[in-house]
């Protein structure tokens, strides 16, 4: 669909995705907001979450065929190896026809800020999971 | 005369291409598909275990040549939701009357959407669901409810798959364990041969007439799900006006002014 070559792309941003993250920057401390930039066909998300105790860098891409395709998130603070945890600490966040509305992307009502807030509720299981050995989420199905 | 804009051209997707290709009044078939026919592929498929590793579409394209020689088959192997195609498919999708999509992954059904509405043109869609028990079949217009919409109103929440072992996070690369429950070629054919007859009703503008978007039918009982076989349901689903993809939100520009807005958005949210 090309996010940034279609004007199907470039209107889905303009008028769904910047505006969310423009409404989640509002009033939050700078280091904590979105930072938004071009890679190629790619629209990469910059920002830091505090699910706890700790901060953690993290980046989610928008690919060229996003919305359709879901925004692929990881964490660049160094975790420990865990579950739901992919290559590149890229996290295991969506699945396709899950039975669990929020573990199945939905172009028609998820914006990319809904991404970042699937990320933070991932965290905080990899925080709990991180102290007792059990992810308190179960598995998508 | 007709242009039918198709893809997939799987075991249910051939079953939709066959029958409408029969069809008088269509003089032309586009399809897309990007597979190679396999070894597991024969038991629900047309064709012979001889033709394993050859393209779908070849395969396909042959054999509704041999059906209608006189038919215009462009068959092509990629990937619809390829952007480096989008141009290319935008310009086929934009030359046909009535598009068909018969694939089963949700990426494709978007892109397609995108692609048929971008056009402004009607489209139609069937859906086997796991293990054969029933399927839907979906009508789109132009000015109507987009794939969204749909999949966000039903919502996907019938739970008839067998819970999924979990994933091997240690080795990500490892085979992933299939939990959907195929279904049978009886019932892809069924669901299919459902699609072809509304897509043919839609040619024919028939389906103007119809009181519904969404029919399902069912071909089992199963307990908790669907309380009898053989039956069918009728869903008129609406345009959904928070729909993020097909909703009329208005965009703060047009034209090349939409890329000065772009470029405008990025540098007030980008890193300095």
């Amino acid at each position: 669909m090309g996010l940034l070559d279609t004007e199907f792309g470039k209107r889905r941003l303009l008028s769904v995705e910047v505006p969310a993250i423009e409404k989640y920057n509002e009033g939050r401390d700078a280091e904590f907001k979105i930072f938004l930039n071009r890679v190629g066909g790619t629209l990469v998300l910059s920002y830091l979450l505090k699910p706890c105790h700790n901060i953690y860098r993290l980046e989610t891409r928008l690919l060229s065929s996003y919305p359709t395709v879901p925004p692929e998130t990881r964490v660049l603070t160094p975790l420990k190896h865990c579950p739901h945890l992919l290559e590149g600490q890229t996290m295991c966040l969506w699945r396709q026809g899950s039975t669990r509305a929020v573990s199945r992307w939905d172009p028609a009502k998820f914006t990319c800020v809904f991404a970042l807030q699937a990320a933070w509720r991932w965290l905080v299981c990899y925080e709990i999971w991180h102290d007792t050995g059990e992810w308190p989420l179960p598995e998508a199905k | 005369m007709a242009h039918i804009f198709q893809v997939g051209a799987g075991s249910g997707g051939i079953v939709v291409l066959d029958a409408v290709a029969r069809d008088e009044r269509v003089d032309r078939i586009t399809l897309i598909e990007p597979d190679v026919y396999a070894p597991h592929n024969v038991h629900r498929h047309l064709f012979p275990l001889s033709a394993a590793g050859r393209m779908k579409a070849d395969l396909a394209a042959e054999w509704i040549k041999g059906l209608r020689p006189e038919l215009k088959v462009d068959a092509i192997q990629a990937d619809l939701t390829d952007p480096a195609l989008h141009s290319m498919l935008h310009a086929l999708a934009a030359e046909c009357d009535l598009g068909v999509c018969a694939v089963d992954n949700e990426a494709a059904k978007f892109a397609f959407d995108s692609l048929m509405r971008g056009v402004g043109k009607p489209w139609t869609l069937g859906e086997v669901l796991s293990g054969g028990i029933g399927g839907w079949i979906h009508r789109f217009a132009a000015d109507g409810p987009c794939y969204g919409c749909v999949a966000s109103h039903l919502q996907r929440t019938v739970a008839e798959e067998p819970s999924a072992p979990a994933p091997d996070y240690a080795n990500p690369q490892a085979a992933i364990a299939e939990t959907r429950i195929p279904a049978s070629k009886a019932s892809i054919s069924t669901i299919a041969s459902l699609q072809a007859v509304m897509t043919l009703d839609v040619l024919a503008n028939d389906a103007t007439n119809l009181d519904f978007t969404s029919l399902l039918f069912t071909l089992a009982r199963v307990p908790g799900v669907f309380e009898d076989a053989y039956r069918s349901y009728r869903f008129r689903i609406a345009k959904s006006a928070a729909c993020l993809i097909c909703s009329s939100i208005p965009a703060p520009a047009a034209g090349e002014d939409l890329d000065v807005a772009l470029d405008q958005a990025l540098a007030r949210l980008g890193h300095e």
